[in-house]
């Protein structure tokens, strides 16, 4: 298995989740990627972004979960196991 | 005697179906609270003069039930004396003038559930990944709380 570039590691897969308008700009509520397996959450954010482009229009008003855990996009290094759960997190409505 | 000491409890519940304020009451009433406080959050029939349908609400359910059991625990370390806390919020369309969440809190005295229930519906908007459409007549619009603070709500 070869290493990713940069970071190393491989790739696996994780399952993107999308919620509200994140759903409805990538056309899907969930999928498996594969994806470097360390990688910034920023770097992740433009993984999902080159197959669902119109996701870009978001990119200021978005954060991830990753494992149920909210992450900014940004520097902070995600070391992703196979399966995890990565989900799109618009701002929240609830209440 | 020990197994009357009504063990504190934390009942939280997302669903379709209509919530219903007796039964969410009825969850947090004990025999050594003199208080149970409550919040109920309904639909609004306008937004900046246009006409409100009704709302629609998702959730990402599996971390929204997570962060409420959060909620849960914070409200107990920050009022110890809280009894029991019930926190049922309704996905799906919900009607205008129907309730899209019911908040209860028991405690002895009723100082602590007051500002518990404050607290968690204040923490919820903040942290729960729940989201709600608002549907007008011609259009849409998600919404974003105040409170959330990755919304860009000045731009």
């Amino acid at each position: 298995m070869g290493s990713g570039s940069g970071l190393g590691g491989g790739r696996g897969s994780v399952s993107v989740l999308y919620f509200a308008r994140s759903a409805e700009l990538a056309g899907l509520r969930c999928e498996t990627l594969s994806v470097p397996r360390e990688i910034t959450s920023l770097q992740l954010w433009e993984e999902i972004v080159k197959v669902h482009p119109r996701l870009a229009l978001i990119r200021d008003q978005v954060v991830f979960a990753v494992r149920q855990e909210y992450v900014l996009l940004g520097d902070q290094l995600l070391v992703l196991q196979p399966g995890d759960e990565v989900a799109i997190i618009p701002p929240i409505s609830g209440g | 005697m020990e197994e009357n000491e009504d063990v504190p409890k934390d009942f939280i519940k997302l669903k379709s179906e209509k919530l219903s304020v007796d039964e969410v009451s009825e969850l947090v009433v004990s025999p050594y609270c003199g208080a149970v406080s409550l919040f109920i959050g309904t639909t609004r029939n306008n937004f900046e003069g246009k006409k409100v349908i009704h709302l629609e609400y998702e959730a990402y359910t599996s971390m929204a039930e997570t962060e409420i059991r959060k909620i849960c625990r914070d409200v107990r370390k920050k009022w110890p004396s809280v009894k029991h806390i019930a926190v049922h919020h309704r996905l799906g369309v919900v009607p205008i003038t129907e309730a899209s969440v019911i908040i209860a809190v028991s405690s002895p005295h009723r100082a602590e559930s007051l500002e518990a229930v404050m607290y968690c519906i204040n923490t919820l908007k903040a942290s729960v990944p729940i989201w709600k459409k608002e549907i007008y007549e011609d259009e849409y619009s998600w919404k974003e709380n105040k409170e959330c603070f990755w919304a860009n709500s000045e731009k």
